[in-house]
């Protein structure tokens, strides 16, 4: 059940992406509408981070190809936000919340030029729509997981961009922390942006997403919410990996090279 | 001259080149990449001694590209290591820096008809000695300002490459894939902070030492750390603390009529872990840094 | 050649005491260093040696003169003081790792550096011989030091294999070593006196700067060969007495060299070529095995060239033909038909190659792998048909009978593939 898109705001073309010399996504066939609230799940390991790696550049594919807004992603990073996991940073770095937010600026400034009154400007509302006003002169080291987030995302909208990636922005997150962080999501979405999200948690996908991407070293399936949650394709992700599929990687892996390298 | 001149030109030029080093130790600290700003220092060696050789003098522009040019050398080797031996960090760091150190002093022994540099003198800063030594007798006061100078010199830059790059130097140290993501080259930054600790670490070894200039590069910014949670007054703090050690260590060094470089290293200890003392937690079971904070409500 | 005649049959006996001293002095470095490597602590080693100056110097004032015994204890001490100050920074502070090392080491050393020179202002004669710790002097050892320093290495190398397994625990699980009660702290605690004394001992030959590689090298070079303990240690010994005795021969045949500097070099170009030639971890062997992979897969697309042509009832194709499928690549094809004919795959004559029996059957084999995984592919993995060719070209030089099988049995024996082509069968296959 792959719904294609025509004038997708991001495509991704029969992308193989490696890790560690054997494959962990084969052949991913995609096209997502703008605009939309998107959601990426699927089992541990099933390659969601690595999608979203690979989009933002971050990994290099084995083959295939992926383009944004119709062009390749060194035209477009400008357009592009992403936020990254919350463990990939030590928090006990120095720096205030606003701090951390303008960055989000910091790839429209451009190199040498320093963050103005605009900048700050831009980050404080940043701040606002996640409701993390009162702590902009925190340190980030005294915050908690839920506030850390909300923190990475006003980053993110910082950046002002048009497709955001985020790669589970829920993980130790509380419930009333995610339904707010949710709600936000959806009205970016309702503002034209288009919000790509790994997530972990199958239940409040059903609620929140308006499309959903299932991932199990395949593509499983990808389109409206309602015809992809179905039982079946839930089955096909999270009922455990594809047994060939598994042992045609583990053949792969046992070699000394990548044969799917060219 | 006076014994007030000397002494002003001495402490001078000492806190700049402790403020220099402190900066960039401070982004260095950040990035968990102290060993490595040590490592340099001693990797620079065989840059320094071929620099020396091409130009015949130790005071030239080769000796500074040459020691630039192995500060790059070994971020790349150690780079390689890792990713491509699959060698841990801190192996590949030990690797790398003892391969080019000892590189550099079978090269001293090799060019030693040309090149005049004893193997002490670039360890522990003979070299920087006699500038030194010379500042405080009446004589040799000549070579006072050239040092001064140079100082001056690379103090600037340094101040005015951390001005320029300061968000880069900051996102970069703080979040790797982020900075990447935006379009900012975090490999680029990287190479571009470790030529300027090379650049600095053979500018200073002249007027204080190896020795020094890694004890300078690393200790105030990790005492600045115990202190304050800010990176601008992190920065300012490290400044403060390098002119305190350049001021203390000169008249220490009057007092006891010790080495001056040999002074500031041990007041530089001694701030350290005086800090250490009082900003300790006296609790057992308190880790260093954690990649997550404790979690409570929000 | 004299000069390595005379070297090497240790006609010398200062040259047979250098040489056993390196030996010695080697293995407890060796053994202790891997550990530190293992336990990702390396750069310690690195502290320590450079943090024991302080001791060094306070062991010679006491004594007056060159005393193995107060030095060596007075460097013990120094090591152990920064060794205890790097833990409690560690759980007392919020400073990372790297820069607790870095400090402790620059901080000690500086201090150790001010005590020497003022030890070398006071123009005691013995002095000299301090100087040797930072740059090592293997052909300086004394006979009588030896005793010492080789008795103390003896001690290390007994200590070691006595609680081989403690210390393994203490580098993999120590988690599980307390739970079954083991004393860990304890454990950890006599490792790091051994790497002390390692170290204390170490700098004699090589100097407290390049201490680290003889912790660190010899471990780090042994990991590409082998992944089990025991071996490990045993080549990590090897390759830092290979290296001593190198490194002292090229001091001795050129006298102005210091020895420590050559030790380090050998042992990083044993390290080089460990990375390059091991098979664990081979850059020989994935080149080698790419190599003959692409040689095969070319091969393999010969076969399939022929077998279409056969399909589509040509019953050979011509030489000029087949060129003519891959311009430019003549010299692989001539190479590819050479060895194909040679395995009795290929038939070659004057009016042109086909297959014989054995090609027909394996080349057949290649395709039917290629369109069942095409079929795999479009029907369970939801892969266009416009996608699936790609994958298929690679994977049909991988997939094993096993494999074959098990696909067979999943796609339940498809009889064309996605693009309407025949998956072919031998006729008894089925």
């Amino acid at each position: 059940m792959i719904t294609q898109v025509s004038q997708p705001v991001l495509e991704v073309h029969d992308l193989t992406v490696s890790y560690d010399q054997h494959p962990v996504l084969w052949n991913v066939d995609l096209s997502l509408p703008a605009g939309q609230l998107i959601g990426i799940l699927g089992p541990n390991g099933a390659g969601k981070s690595t999608l979203i790696k690979s989009i933002m550049g971050l990994i290099q594919p084995t083959s295939g190809y992926i383009k944004i807004f119709d062009k390749p992603l060194a035209e477009v990073r400008s357009r592009i936000s992403y936020v990254p996991q919350r463990e990939s940073v030590d928090w006990n770095f120095p720096a205030s919340v606003l701090d951390v937010v303008v960055m989000g600026t910091y790839g429209k400034l451009g190199l040498f030029r320093r963050p103005g009154k605009k900048e700050v400007q831009i980050a404080q509302d940043a701040l606002d729509q996640v409701g993390m006003m009162a702590f902009s002169k925190r340190q980030i080291s005294e915050l908690s997981g839920g506030q850390q987030q909300r923190v990475f995302i006003a980053r993110a909208l910082a950046q002002q961009a048009d497709l955001y990636l985020m790669d589970e922005p829920f993980a130790g997150v509380d419930m009333a922390t995610e339904t707010a962080i949710f709600q936000l999501l959806q009205d970016m979405a309702r503002a034209g942006k288009t919000v790509l999200v790994v997530h972990h948690d199958i239940h409040s996908a059903m609620n929140f997403f308006e499309w959903c991407i299932m991932l199990n070293l395949h593509l499983v399936a990808s389109g409206p919410k309602d015809q992809v949650m179905t039982e079946e394709l839930l089955r096909k992700t999270y009922g455990g990996k594809l047994n060939l599929l598994t042992q045609v990687t583990d053949l792969i892996r046992k070699q000394d090279f990548n044969p799917l390298k060219s | 001259m006076t014994f007030d001149n000397n002494a002003f030109l001495i402490i001078l030029t000492g806190a700049l080149i402790a403020i220099s080093c402190g900066f960039l130790g401070v982004f260095l600290l950040l990035r968990k990449m102290s060993m490595t700003g040590d490592a340099i220092s001693h990797a620079v060696l065989p840059g320094i001694v071929i620099g020396f050789f091409v130009s015949g003098s130790q005071r030239s522009l080769e000796v500074i590209i040459g020691a630039g040019l192995l500060g790059i050398l070994s971020t790349l080797m150690i780079d390689a290591l890792r990713k491509r031996a699959k060698v841990q960090l801190d192996a590949s760091i030990g690797i790398t820096f003892t391969l080019l150190f000892a590189i550099g002093i079978i090269l001293i022994n090799l060019f030693a008809y040309k090149v005049d540099l004893d193997q002490e003198c670039v360890l522990y800063g003979e070299i920087a000695y006699l500038p030194i030594d010379l500042w405080i007798t009446p004589s040799g006061i000549n070579l006072g300002p050239r040092v001064t100078w140079l100082a001056g010199l690379n103090f600037f830059l340094v101040t005015g490459f951390i001005y320029l790059l300061f968000k880069e130097l900051s996102l970069t140290s703080f979040d790797e894939h982020f900075s990447s993501a935006i379009g900012i080259p975090a490999k680029g930054v990287n190479l571009a902070l470790m030529s300027m600790v090379s650049y600095t670490t053979v500018s200073s070894f002249e007027s204080v030492g190896a020795i020094l200039v890694v004890a300078l590069l690393v200790v105030p910014p990790a005492t600045g750390y115990l202190w304050t949670k800010s990176l601008i007054p992190l920065l300012r703090l490290t400044s403060a603390l390098g002119i305190l050690i350049a001021i203390l260590g000169y008249y220490l060094a009057y007092w006891i009529d010790s080495s001056i470089a040999g002074m500031m290293v041990a007041v530089a200890g001694a701030l350290f872990f005086g800090s250490a003392l009082v900003k300790g937690k006296w609790t057992m079971g308190i880790r260093g840094t954690s990649k997550s904070s404790p979690a409570f409500d929000s | 050649m004299e000069d390595f005649l005379y070297f090497f049959t240790f006609q010398d006996p200062s040259i047979t005491w250098v040489v056993l001293g390196i030996t010695l002095l080697g293995i407890g470095s060796a053994y202790v260093g891997t550990f530190s490597f293992l336990d990702k602590k390396a750069l310690l080693g690195d502290a320590i040696s450079h943090a024991v100056l302080p001791g060094i110097c306070v062991g010679f004032v006491l004594a007056g003169e060159k005393d193995p015994r107060y030095i060596v204890t007075g460097a013990f001490l120094s090591g152990a003081l920064a060794t205890f100050l790097s833990s409690w920074l560690k759980q007392h502070t919020k400073l990372s790792e790297d820069s607790i090392i870095a400090s402790i080491l620059s901080i000690f050393f500086g201090i150790g550096i001010v005590a020497l020179t003022a030890l070398q202002k006071s123009g005691n004669p013995e002095i000299a011989g301090l100087n040797s710790f930072i740059f090592g002097n293997a052909i300086g050892i004394a006979e009588a030091d030896l005793f010492l320093y080789g008795g103390l290495s003896l001690a290390i190398l007994i200590v070691l294999t006595l609680f081989l397994k403690e210390f393994r625990l203490m580098v993999f699980d120590p988690g599980f070593g307390n739970a079954i009660g083991f004393p860990m702290k304890g454990i950890r605690f006599i490792f790091n006196v051994l790497l002390i004394l390692a170290v204390v001992i170490g700098i004699q030959a090589i100097g407290v700067v390049l201490m680290a590689a003889l912790l660190i090298t010899p471990g780090a070079a042994a990991r590409f060969w082998t992944d089990r303990l025991q071996p490990l240690l045993l080549l990590a010994a090897f390759f830092s007495i290979l290296s001593g005795i190198l490194g002292t021969y090229v001091s001795f045949v050129v006298p102005q060299m210091p020895t420590g500097p050559w030790v380090v070099v050998f042992l990083s170009l044993i390290a080089l070529i460990s990375f390059i030639f091991s098979p664990k971890s081979g850059i020989i062997k994935r080149f080698i095995a790419r190599r003959s992979y692409l040689n095969k897969t070319h091969r393999d697309h010969l076969m399939k060239a022929l077998f279409k042509a056969k399909e589509v009832n040509k019953g050979r194709m011509t030489l000029k033909e087949i060129y003519g499928l891959y311009p430019f690549h003549k010299k692989e094809i001539a190479h590819s038909l050479q060895l194909l004919t040679r395995q009795g795959l290929v038939i070659q004559d004057s009016q042109g190659v086909q297959l014989s029996s054995q090609g027909t059957s394996d080349a057949m084999r290649i395709v039917r792998l290629h369109r069942l995984w095409e079929v795999y592919l479009n029907e369970f993995m939801n892969i266009a048909p416009d996608h699936v060719h790609e994958s298929a070209e690679q994977m049909e030089h991988l997939l094993t009978p096993e494999l074959e099988a098990l696909l067979e049995q999943r796609l339940n024996y498809p009889t064309l593939d996605p693009h309407q082509e025949t998956i072919p069968r031998e006729s008894h296959d089925i």
